[in-house]
């Protein structure tokens, strides 16, 4: 079986100003689920970190130190393109230099992409907001990656492509 | 224990205008995460979701019925989740039609009328709410005290004695005190399977005596399921042209509908409220009011306009009692004085009861037809006063039955007489009673169906 492995476009589009929202569940399978502020991708294109606020993502933290299991959507807001990327072996990972740039370089490219909707640029930076002593890093391998842009194709898995 | 802000207190999280997103997680333990373009409010303590595609959410939830969603509010970035429980899946009905119509205006406004298309409303239980610290920006606008507004117009409403005069407060009252100024009124016609326009607000043309069918385009959605529809986002799906050319199409000609007067609505409206006026368990018609700016209704106009149908509705039966049991008679009765002048050929189609001043068309059906009446009592019998009462039970009118508001009729054709002629009015003179004034002689012709 051939691994998982993000495209170059696939990589650009999941570290651009997307919005991204994390998932997890804990041991009696209730979800938890979170803002994420950043993500970047390893030069191997499988391991994914995202980065998110642990004043706001308690549970799902708790959660993915548990079970290894994480479900994170990318979505741009002007393009309604969403990507969903799954791992079972998030694991916390120590933060690497320039996270907490990358986390506020990410605010201001959704702030971007969101203003030409009609949204005002308070708005927009707060929605991605976070704490930069807060920040935690997670790093999954991704297993599995689905189309979930709206239309005929959503839900799709999409296959390792070599 | 704390359960966090309640549902009522986070309505404006669920107006669609953000998206949201929704864990679920399958049989197997593996998480799964989507957005959702709508969370519809359904009480205190359940929302619904759109199903629109059945996917891995669909099929988590079957597997386990616990979900956890993600809001932000509109405004301030404020952030909530919310415990969820799946409990079912409501395929029609009212909520799924307010919810149809809700996703045709989102997904008008994202370009994507042709791929959202609602399957079910599936609806869940909230077993908590809580309130996610983070940034918050201050709202933009204090909202309206709609309880306050909906009290001054309800005592607007109470002192009108007459149906002519309580729906002009109404839309009076939406406009000033509740800045909605472009509204209308229909009611339900006897046939029960359309609706006509007995006064409107706000537009160039009344409209008046307009109609619209029962059970397509918003305001006949509404009608149909009893249920307060509102889009956000024009929708073309919900246009009234729509509504009424499909209507047209496929109706019979005995159905047909009025179409020499253009309905009043606004030709591009970005928000559209369309609640039903019930009252003693019957659907007496629809308030409508639209906007030609997006997301000008939210939850709490749309809750305020159904308190203010509700007192519509039971003013409307109130004053129809009243209007067909005057306290006394009218007096002496007034005979009308010969007149000078060209006569007004006024000619009167009994197969759909239309009526014509010259050759202009004034109105047609049950406000015709008792147009028609008056006009030959005028001539036969030299009357110019009439009461209500004799009308209702007129042999040659054949009024359809008591369900049929002959007051709303009358205010039609009065409209009607003022807006398209300068030489007949008719007048309410008293409680019940009627007074017909011509400036100039008429001649009638009756043209017998071939």
């Amino acid at each position: 079986m051939s691994e998982m492995i993000l495209s170059d476009e696939q990589v650009r589009f999941i570290e651009s100003g997307v919005s991204i929202s994390a998932a997890s569940r804990d041991v009696r399978r209730v979800p938890s689920v979170s803002k994420a502020v950043g993500c970047r991708v390893a030069a191997d294109r499988r391991q994914v970190t995202v980065l998110v606020d642990a004043t706001q993502a308690g549970q799902l933290l708790q959660d993915v130190a548990a079970c290894g299991a994480l479900a994170v959507v990318f979505c741009l807001p002007s393009s309604h393109r969403t990507l969903q990327l799954k791992g079972r072996d998030a694991r916390l990972v120590p933060l690497a230099a320039g996270d907490a740039e990358l986390a506020a370089r990410h605010r201001e490219a959704f702030a971007e992409d969101l203003l030409p909707l009609g949204y005002a640029l308070p708005f927009a930076r707060a929605t991605h907001d976070f704490q930069a002593e807060r920040l935690q890093a997670l790093c999954f391998t991704l297993s599995d990656l689905f189309e979930q842009t709206p239309g005929p194709n959503a839900g799709l898995r999409l296959e390792p492509s070599r | 224990m704390n359960r966090g802000p309640s549902l009522d207190a986070i309505r404006p999280c669920l107006e669609g205008a953000v998206p949201a997103a929704i864990a679920t997680c399958g049989a197997d333990g593996t998480p799964n995460v989507t957005l959702v373009s709508q969370v519809h409010y359904v009480d205190a303590g359940h929302v619904a979701l759109s199903f629109q595609f059945f996917n891995k959410t669909r099929e988590n939830i079957l597997a386990n019925p616990q979900a956890t969603v993600f809001l932000l509010h509109p405004q301030t970035s404020a952030r909530y989740r919310l415990a969820l429980l799946y409990r079912r899946t409501e395929t029609a009905g009212p909520l799924f039609e307010s919810m149809k119509a809700k996703l045709a205006g989102i997904a008008s406004n994202a370009g994507m009328s042709e791929v959202f298309r609602l399957r079910g409303a599936d609806v869940y239980q909230v077993l908590a709410i809580e309130q996610v610290p983070g940034a918050e920006v201050p709202a933009a606008q204090c909202a309206p005290c709609h309880i306050a507004r909906l009290r001054q117009l309800s005592q607007r409403l109470a002192a009108c004695g007459d149906l002519a005069g309580l729906l002009e407060q109404c839309l009076e009252g939406l406009a000033g005190v509740l800045e909605m100024p472009q509204a209308m009124i229909l009611l339900l016609d006897s046939q029960g399977q359309k609706l006509y326009t007995v006064a409107s607000h706000g537009y160039p043309l009344s409209g008046v005596g307009s109609e619209f069918p029962l059970g397509r385009g918003i305001i006949g959605v509404a009608a149909q399921f009893r249920t307060p529809i509102r889009i956000a986002h024009l929708a073309s799906e919900y246009a009234y042209s729509r509504a009424i050319h499909e209507h047209l199409a496929e109706a019979g000609r005995g159905d047909r509908l009025e179409t020499e007067i253009a309905f009043p609505g606004l030709a591009e409206p970005h928000s559209q409220l369309s609640v039903p006026i019930l009252a003693a368990g019957r659907l007496l018609g629809v308030l409508h009011v639209e906007s030609a700016e997006p997301h000008r209704f939210g939850y709490d106009e749309e809750d305020c306009l159904m308190g203010l149908a509700s007192l519509l509705g039971a003013s409307i039966l109130a004053l129809q009692q009243v209007a067909d049991n005057p306290a006394e008679d009218g007096g002496a009765p007034l005979f009308a004085a010969p007149l000078q002048g060209t006569p007004l050929a006024v000619r009167y189609y009994p197969a759909n009861s239309s009526v014509f001043l010259g050759e202009d068309y004034l109105i047609k059906g049950v406000a015709g037809a008792i147009f028609w009446r008056l006009l030959s009592l005028h001539v036969e019998e030299q009357r110019s006063e009439f009461s209500n009462r004799e009308l209702r039970v007129d042999p040659a009118l054949k009024l359809p039955d008591l369900d049929d508001n002959l007051e709303a009729r009358l205010i039609l054709l009065q409209r009607r007489l003022a807006e398209r002629s300068r030489d007949i009015v008719l007048q309410k003179c008293g409680r019940g009673r009627l007074r017909l004034l011509l400036k100039r002689p008429v001649l009638l012709q009756q043209i017998a169906a071939r």
